[in-house]
This record gives structure tokens, sequence and C-alpha cells, in this order.
């Protein structure tokens, strides 16, 4: 029954399909920024700063989760302490900027010190697989957590105050860091570049190989390729994508605090990302800002806030256990498909 | 003609209607503080002060005329919410003053949130040194003690007990642990006793028993400790089990013994001294009749935060009729050197550090409740003014 010109036929619909689902995820990354961009027309047409503010610091968190999405919903790695790297790069970036307050020899020495400690940190946590793997990466974030809680030089358990407002120089314009919509736009630019990069680097074989670790890890060294190479050079990634949306973070607040880097933080990128869909990267944005508008909205309703969050997020497991984006996609790419034909 | 001119008085009246309603509009007060988790108990004592406190007022007719309206946010003792609620009410519901904030982390971010918005902000249970220290801020007023000011009494009157006492420490090995020691230590050093040894125990320590070697062998009339909760139940009741506890003076932080933790301590609790800014047995008549309306508006006893969160609201309302404004700058300018009346006595904001200066007490434990022992001015125990912004 097996003839051999079933095999590559097979194989093209398969890559048709990751490939129509992940053109599916480009439009509803375009749909956001759409809907991102009337927002702050909307809020500059009003005089708006906090709703622009809090948007700001859900794409920052957008940019964490997609960070957190990489590794759970394309590798199958569970973190539970990826805060550690968001932190990481808050921290340097506002130690940076309090040196010299310029964007991007900060963005720089972010980029390089998180791939470094990243790649160091990685290969301790790479070591084990499965659950072992969630509690590393656990305990890790946990360690430099209380590192930096007592550390005096690092503002220990008050944190850091007085990260002054910076001046972003895009060429043409120069984005200052307490202006709501033009800080807004920028993080907005910066975040949907985040998911570009990453969406290449997940469409290439590389990307691929990844896939296979989460389907089938013992099959790929069959297949020649190094299972604890591309983990470790996928968990880089992830700790960079996620250190520069931290950087960002003192920009937008002119603080950091080591709560940035506790498990509340990172459980709370779980929780978007399941709630946006895992596995399809706009997930994160999507989930991030539904998230954080929802917290700010039932926490000034009830202090039970916690609990209703809990709600949501079980719902969402039990009716839609895709995620949002996991049940809007198909329908996306079904309607690109049929576009096509 | 006549229609622009009835559009003209129809203009005006609307204007004048408009101020009249600005007059009467209630004066908006943002409350960030935690209501739930860990610090969720400071938090219902911080609301519960600050609400009663706003009922007198508003009964007697509020603040030049106009009521006070609270509006509570939960901060979940983590600065990064505190931050995002304190711009929520400071742009959008528009607040003329912010308090709340109890984690120290809080109160700094809060504190530059709020100069950035060119508002004024005030904690009533912060007690880290820096808030008015090192990291003060030209937008941040603190009406509480901190905790120099609890150590500087409290040294006072063991200085008082036991003259030049030879005294040892023992702390929680974490940054606050050892700031509060250090404190402590130089403090007392300063009145003449002597040290005579200090260790650093874990947090959530399970056998102290591994120091009591050291703390024997050191012979001190005077023990410092500054561990908290759990932590707490175990020194003092393993002490008292290796009987170090006849002939040593026990003191510590304010938060080492607590309502919460004496009833497991038990009898090991007795003797234990501390410094507080604030006791329900202080015998005024301001604190005989605050303990009372509190206690018949929630049927529990206030603690420092809620005298001291009561005591704030008075603290603006004086500040916003000496200024007759509510403008940031007239404000604050009419904070800086104002005295005021609360449950613990009279208060007085010292402009050059926004640190309120107030007679301190120290309370002893006998038969599991706090006894106030002594009382140390308040100029005695302020200490230097470190702020160097203002």
């Amino acid at each position: 029954m097996l003839s051999p010109s079933h095999l590559p036929l097979s194989a093209t619909l398969r890559h048709d399909r990751s490939g129509l689902l992940m053109r599916a995820s480009h439009v509803l990354v375009v749909v956001f920024v759409v809907a991102a961009l009337v927002f702050a027309a909307l809020g500059a047409a009003l005089g708006d700063t906090f709703f622009l503010r809090l948007a700001t610091e859900a794409l920052i968190l957008g940019g964490f989760a997609l960070s957190v999405d990489i590794l759970l919903g394309y590798t199958g790695l569970l973190s539970l302490g990826h805060a550690l790297y968001f932190g990481f790069g808050a921290y340097v970036s506002a130690l940076m900027l309090k040196q010299t307050p310029s964007f991007w020899l900060a963005m720089g020495v972010v980029l390089v010190a998180a791939a470094a400690f990243g790649f160091l940190t990685g290969l301790i946590a790479n070591r084990v697989r499965g659950v072992y793997f969630a509690l590393v990466t656990f305990g890790l974030a946990q360690v430099f957590a209380k590192v930096v809680y007592n550390t005096r030089a690092l503002g220990a358990s008050d944190g850091m105050i007085g990260i002054p407002i910076v001046p972003i120089e895009l060429g043409v314009v120069t984005v200052m860091s307490n202006a709501p919509v033009a800080f807004f736009l920028f993080t907005l630019g910066f975040v949907t570049m985040l998911y570009a990069v990453s969406a290449y680097l997940l469409d290439t074989s590389f990307g691929r190989v990844l896939g296979a670790l989460r389907a089938n890890e013992n099959r790929v060294p069959f297949l020649g390729y190094s299972t604890h190479r591309a983990r470790l050079a996928i968990y880089v990634f992830a700790s960079v994508v996620a250190a520069l949306s931290g950087a960002l973070y003192p920009m937008l607040r002119g603080f950091v605090s080591p709560e940035l880097m506790f498990f509340a933080a990172s459980g709370n990128a779980v929780i978007t990302v399941v709630i946006g869909g895992v596995g399809t990267l706009v997930g994160a944005l999507y989930g991030s800002v539904i998230l954080t508008v929802l917290k700010s909205v039932i926490g000034t309703m009830t202090e039970h806030h916690l609990i209703v969050v809990g709600l949501i997020f079980m719902a969402v497991v039990i009716f839609l256990p895709k995620g949002l984006m996991g049940f809007v996609r198909p329908r996306v790419a079904r309607l690109l498909d049929g576009g096509g034909r | 003609m006549t229609r622009s001119t009835t559009l003209l008085t129809l203009l005006a009246a609307t204007t004048m209607l408009s101020v009249q309603a600005l007059a009467a509009d209630p004066i908006k007060i943002g409350v960030v503080t935690p209501l739930s988790g860990t610090y969720s108990p400071i938090g219902q004592q911080v609301r519960w002060g600050l609400e009663l406190a706003t009922k007198e007022v508003n009964a007697a007719g509020g603040i030049m005329g106009r009521q006070i309206e609270l509006l509570f946010e939960d901060e979940e003792a983590n600065p990064s919410v505190a931050v995002q609620k304190a711009d929520k009410l400071f742009e959008s519901q528009k607040v003329d003053f912010l308090t709340g904030t109890v984690n120290s982390g809080s109160t700094l971010a809060v504190g530059q949130t709020a100069e950035r918005a060119g508002k004024l902000i005030a904690t009533t249970v912060s007690f880290a040194d820096s808030i008015t220290g090192d990291k003060c801020s030209p937008n941040v007023f603190r009406v509480n003690a901190r905790a120099g000011q609890q150590s500087a009494a409290l040294a006072a009157w063991v200085a008082k007990q036991k003259p030049k006492a030879k005294v040892f420490f023992l702390g929680p090995d974490y940054e606050m642990g050892r700031s509060t020691v250090a404190t402590f230590k130089r403090t007392i050093e300063g009145l003449g006793a002597t040290s005579v040894g200090e260790v650093f125990a874990p947090l959530d320590n399970k056998d102290y028993t591994q120091y009591f070697g050291q703390l024997r062998q050191a012979r001190p009339e005077v023990l410092y400790t500054s561990v908290a909760g759990n932590d707490t139940v175990r020194l003092l009741t393993q002490m008292q089990d290796f009987g170090l506890l006849g002939n040593l003076l026990v003191v510590g932080a304010s938060g080492t013994v607590t309502s919460q933790n004496i009833g497991a301590i038990g009898s090991a609790a007795n003797g234990f001294g501390t410094g507080v800014g604030y006791s329900v047995q202080i015998d005024n008549p301001q604190n005989k009749k605050f303990v009372a309306d509190f206690k018949a508006a929630y049927n529990a006893d206030p603690d420092l935060y809620g005298a001291d969160s009561y005591g704030l609201i008075y603290f603006y309302k004086a500040a916003v009729e000496k200024a007759q404004s509510t403008e940031t700058d007239k404000v604050r300018v009419a904070m800086r050197g104002l005295t005021w009346m609360t449950p613990q006595g009279e208060k007085t904001m010292r402009s050059e550090d926004h640190q309120a200066v107030q007679p301190m007490y120290v309370v002893q434990v006998r038969e599991g409740k706090f006894n106030v022992v002594g009382d140390v001015a308040g100029s005695e125990a302020i200490g230097a003014d470190e702020c160097k912004r203002f």
C-alpha cells in the first residue's frame, strides 16, 4: 500500500498545513497591530495617559509571554522560572540607564549579557527534561531572585528607583520614554519585530528540528541532529527575547524591583500563553492584552480579582483547550486556504 | 442680538454652575494598599483607619465644605502592581492625594510615579529609613515612625534600664535583618553599651540552640533580635527551654513579637520589650476616643497601621485648610512644618525630610499583653535629617 510517491505528497501537505497556520498567525498579528493603531489614535485624541501606559505594559508583557511560547509551544519546554530573564533584562537595562541614559547602548548590553546569561543557566537547565526541567528553571529563578532581594547594590528588597526618562533615537524621530502615545507605538513596533524574528526562526530548518524535539525527542538523534544543541540554542534565544522585553520595563515605569523575577511573574506568563493559545506565537500578544486589561478592570471592582482570573483561566482550559488563538487561527487558516484556491 | 445675549447669559450661568459644582465636588484620595495576599491584614487596618477618619471628617462638614471620597485599589504588595494602580488613580481618576502603600519598595516606586505626575503621596506604614533618607522625594511624606525612631526609643529605654550594658545581637540573615541590627547597634553603642557578639540565623531557621553556646559565653545582659513571625516563636521558646531567659533583657524590632505570634510564644514572651509609635494603651483622651470608636465600628482593636492611617486624614485636612487649596505645590508648602493631633498625641511634619516627629513608646510583654512602660519625646527619637534632595 505504501508507494514511494505518497511520502513526499504527505510531507508537502504537512508543510503546507504548518505554513498555512503560520500565515494565519501573521494575519492575526496584522489585525492586532491595526487594532493597536486605532487604539493609539483614540488615546491620542482623548489625551489619555493611563490606558496607553497600561497597553504599553501589556505589550511588554506580551513580548515576555512570546518567549515563553517559543519554549512551551514550539519546543515543548515548560519553564516555570522564565521571569528570571525578563527581570535580568530589566535590571541590566536599569543599571545601564542610570549610568548613561542611552537607549541603544542599554539594549545592546542587554542583548549580549542575556545571551551569555541564558547560555550559562541554559547549560544547567537543559541537563534535565520534562517535569525536572520545570523544577530546575523554577529553582534557578528563585535563587537569583533571592540574591537580588538581598543585594544592597541592586536595591535589595526595595528595588531601584530613579531610572531616567530616555530618548530613543530612531533616525528621523526621537521618542521619549515618558510620552504615552509615542512610546506605545515604539513598543508596538519593537514587539512586532520580536514576533517577526521569532516566526522567521521557527520557520527555518532549525525550527523544524524544534518541532521534532517536541514530537519525539528520542527519534531526533536518529535523523542526525543534536538535541542538546538545538535545545540550548532555543533556550538562549528565548532568554534574549524575554530580556529585551524586560529591558523596556524600567523605561516605562522608572523602576525595577525583585518582584519582576518572582514566580508570580513566571506563572503569569504561562497563564497568558495558555489563554492566548499555546504554540501560536500571536496568542501571547492577545493573551497579554486580555489578561492585563482584565486584571486592571476586575482589580478595581473587587479585591477577589485573583479568584476571577483563576476562574477565567479554568474556563479557558476546559472550553478552549487550545486557547483563544488556538480556536481562531484554524478558522483564519481555512479562510486563507479558501481564498488561495 | 437678544439671542446672543441669552446665549451669553446661559454660558455665564453654566460657567458659574460648574464653578459651584467644583467647589462642592468631593476631594478624592486614592488608596493603593494590599487587600489580598500576605499583607492583607495590614491593608485591612489601613482601610479601617482611613474610613473611620473620613466618616468623622465628612460628618463634620468635610474639608473646606468638600466631602472626602476614598478610592481603593489592591496593590498585592507588589511594586509593579502598585505603580500601575497609582497611575490609574492619578491619570484616570484624577485623585488629589494618594496613600496606603505598605512595603517600602511600593512606597518608593509610587513616590516616583507621584513625582512624575506632579501629585503628593504619604505612607502610613512603610518604615524603611531610606524613604525619608537617601531616597527621599519632595512629593513623599511619612506620617508614621520610621525604623530609626523605633530603634532610638528602644535604645534610650534600654540604656536607662541597664546602663552600659553588654549587648548581644541575633538577626535573620537577610538585608532587612542585617540593617535593623546595624541601626540598633550603632544607636545603643552611642549610649554607652558594648557589643559582645552578633549572629545571623537563616530565615525560617528551625534550631536556634546551635547559637546558644556563643550567646552564653558572651555573657550579655541584653539580647537584641529582629527575627519575626514563627522564627520568634522558636527562638524564644528554645531559649526558655535552655534556661537562658533569666537575668537577660530581651528586646527587639517592632515586628518581632506581634499579636499574631504572641499566643504561640506563651510565657517565653514575658519581659520582651520593643519601641513602637503606637499602642492602644496610650493614655490620652484622643486615643481613648479613637480606640472606642474603632472597636465600635469594626469589632477589632486598632494597631499602629490603623492609628497612623486614621491620623493621616487629619493631616491632609489640616494641610488643605491651611493652603486653602488642593494644588500640589500649595499643599506641599502647607504640609511642611505642620503640627496636627493624632491618637498618639501631637505630630509635627519635619520640613527638611518630610518625616513626622512624634512621641515614641516602649512596650513590654506581661502575661500575653503589651504594656506601655516608657516613652521618649519625639525630638529625642527623630534622628538626623539625611535627605539631600530638597
